[in-house]
């Protein structure tokens, strides 16, 4: 065998004869790859966009890199100058965090309290954006609530509430009595994250280190710096640390969480493969017939000097011809449903769910979608794999097929 | 050689000394059965040879062994200087099949069809010397860009024997080239292997069942009860 251009003729011509294009099993093996090709990268994709989205919210909730103390620490303005001078960082601010006791007339809650400084928090945290009513500067000598806790303590912007102090038990114990704080509302906030929005109450830095008896002290700090370096951000932060304060970053801190959503993608990832095997496999099967439907011409191309490895090409070929059809059509069905996929989920979700439910538990305004390119290369080498190995199936069928009585029965 | 054949001593028509194909005790069975045994001939080049017998005789079987695509018991086959190993090569070069099916490939052209054995042995970018001689001399110029479905029979095997010769064999193995086709058009495409194998000097080997066809021949052979006879006009 000297020229290979006509295996590629003969597998492109077996697959889009001439008078028609595309036979029926080339279009139905290419629909099925596809299918499950699209089918992965929409699911991973949307995975993708709710895992940038949980990260966005993770890092706006706790800072990207925050700094905790075993026991409260003086919020020194010289250590918190140092920080800021490190590289790649951009603000720091300290934070006193724990829970009190909250009552709203007959209603009692256990609200986790945040203490921020209001002036720098801003720069580590997104206030503004988490404000639903009400106003920054609020948050100077009042509280803000969450959206949900105002709700069921029936509290508004203006109303009042009383927080006790966690303190108040110890001095009962001495026989004495801590009276609780009146505190004004002064804003409502939802962060989009159900963890931070079911109870939680933002507190002036001052009013809270009152309220914990820290004097001049907090319980850590969290630190906002340039999302690509991080970790070596952590580093440098650890390296001016004294004993009994480690940064961590947003990710290590959240390290189990992170992982469970990696493994959800994963598993996801190997199941919805099945899908593409099951095609390939579909395929193969159709393989298998041609190759016993066109056993005479096989015989036809070995007396013309084809070798089993030349006919093995073949169907090879043609089965990545169909992979690399699936896949781009795949990809391509993929594309057009994930950038109409609001228009698609808002009109299942009007028929199936009551109005914006969906967008409401998940807090987001458009379904989130992140299209990787390593993802899409894992998906298309898989599939590639899985349709090559399906071929073996028809080029072992083609290796016992008795060439000879083939052309002896004509 | 055994006494049931007859076959080498008498060359009726030779062409050169060394002959093209020398087949000497060839024996084939199927299990315990035999199909036919010591089968002995030589052929010239340029020579033509019919092969006739009865249905289940084995002629397109020893036809096969004789271009190596089948393997046999015993004997051996010499191709143009060189021995032809039964079975074991698909292909052995020099020699061109014409089947009583055309079998070309539909989804081909009849250009595409009649370049695909050219293509697999000799690459593409060669076009065979003899293609616009052998077009003309078999009538395809006006089918080249058709497919083989729209073909008549005659015109698929007039197909089918272009695309045998364009690499030029030194022999040609035909086995029942008319069995598909009527007489008047069998008549015709018999013509024009006869007439093509004298034009490019190949050898001929035709099994066939039609005593006409066998006449138009050089040598005729019989294959009857297991032996190969010569016929002696």
């Amino acid at each position: 065998m000297v020229g290979h251009r006509w295996i590629f003729l003969l597998a492109w011509r077996y697959l889009f004869p001439k008078k028609h294009f595309g036979t029926f099993f080339t279009w139905m093996s290419t629909a099925g790859i596809a299918a499950g090709v699209a089918l992965l990268m929409i699911v991973l994709s949307i995975m993708n966009g709710f895992d940038t989205h949980i990260a966005k919210k993770l890092i706006q909730i706790n800072g990207a890199i925050k700094i905790i103390a075993r026991r409260p620490i003086a919020k020194d303005e010289a250590f918190l100058e140092n920080i800021r001078r490190l590289p790649h960082v951009k603000a720091i601010t300290p934070y006193v965090a724990g829970i009190s006791m909250m009552q709203v007339g007959e209603r009692v809650a256990l609200p986790k309290c945040l203490g921020l400084e209001v002036s720098s928090a801003a720069s580590v945290l997104p206030l503004e954006r988490f404000l639903t009513k009400g106003s920054l500067n609020g948050l100077k000598d009042g509280a803000w609530v969450s959206e949900s806790l105002a709700h069921e303590c029936g509290l508004g912007v203006g109303d009042t509430f009383e927080l006790y102090s966690p303190l108040a038990l110890e001095a009962m114990r001495k026989e004495e009595l801590l009276l609780p704080r009146e505190i004004t509302v002064a804003g409502l906030f939802k962060t989009g994250w159900a963890e931070a929005d079911r109870s939680t109450v933002l507190l002036p830095l001052e009013l809270s280190q009152e309220l914990y008896a820290l004097s001049d002290n907090v319980h850590g700090f969290s630190v906002e710096a340039d999302r690509n370096c991080l970790a070596e951000v952590c580093r440098n932060v650890n390296d001016l640390l004294p004993p009994g304060l480690v940064a961590y970053t947003w990710n290590t801190l959240n390290a189990d969480f992170l992982y469970i959503l990696k493994l959800e993608k994963a598993m996801c990832f190997f199941v919805l493969l099945f899908v593409v095997a099951v095609a390939a496999f579909s395929m193969s099967s159709g393989l298998m017939s041609a190759v016993v439907r066109k056993r005479r011409e096989l015989a036809l191309l070995r007396t013309w000097g084809a070798t089993k490895t030349a006919l093995s090409l073949l169907f090879g070929l043609q089965s990545l011809v169909l992979g690399t059809l699936g896949l781009f059509v795949g990809f391509s069905a993929a594309a057009v449903i994930l950038h109409e996929r609001n228009a698609i989920v808002r009109g299942l979700t009007g028929w199936l769910l009551p109005k914006d439910a969906l967008w409401n538990f998940y807090d987001v305004e458009t379904l989130p979608a992140v299209w990787s390119r390593q993802d899409m290369l894992w998906i298309a080498l898989l599939t590639l794999v899985m349709t090559l190995l399906a071929s073996l199936l028809p080029i072992g069928r083609m290796y016992k097929l008795p060439f000879v009585q083939s052309l002896r029965r004509g | 050689m055994e006494a049931q054949t007859e076959a080498t001593t008498e060359v009726r028509k030779p062409i050169s000394a060394a002959p093209l194909l020398a087949v000497e005790n060839l024996s084939k069975r199927f299990g315990t059965q035999p199909l036919w045994q010591n089968v002995s001939f030589t052929l010239q080049k340029g020579e033509s040879l019919s092969i006739c017998g009865v249905s289940g005789s084995g002629k397109s079987t020893l036809l096969l062994a004789i271009g190596g695509l089948e393997t046999v018991q015993s004997g051996t086959v010499t191709f143009d200087g060189r021995p032809v190993v039964g079975g074991q090569r698909a292909h052995v070069e020099g020699i061109g099949y014409v089947f009583q099916h055309y079998h070309l490939i539909e989804e081909l052209t009849v250009r595409e069809n009649l370049l695909l054995p050219f293509s697999i042995r000799f690459g593409s970018k060669q076009m065979p010397d003899i293609w616009d001689e052998v077009l003309d001399l078999l009538g395809l110029r006006e089918f080249l860009d058709r497919l083989p479905t729209t073909l008549s029979g005659g015109e698929q095997q007039r197909a089918a024997l272009a695309r045998a010769i364009l690499a030029k064999p030194k022999l040609l193995l035909a086995d029942e080239p008319t069995g598909s086709l009527d007489e008047a058009t069998g008549t015709c495409v018999m013509e024009l292997l006869l007439r093509v194998c004298q034009r490019f000097c190949m050898s001929l080997i035709l099994v066939t069942h039609s005593a006409m066809f066998a006449a138009r021949t050089d040598r005729r052979m019989l294959l009857k009860d297991g032996f190969l006879r010569e016929q002696t006009a």
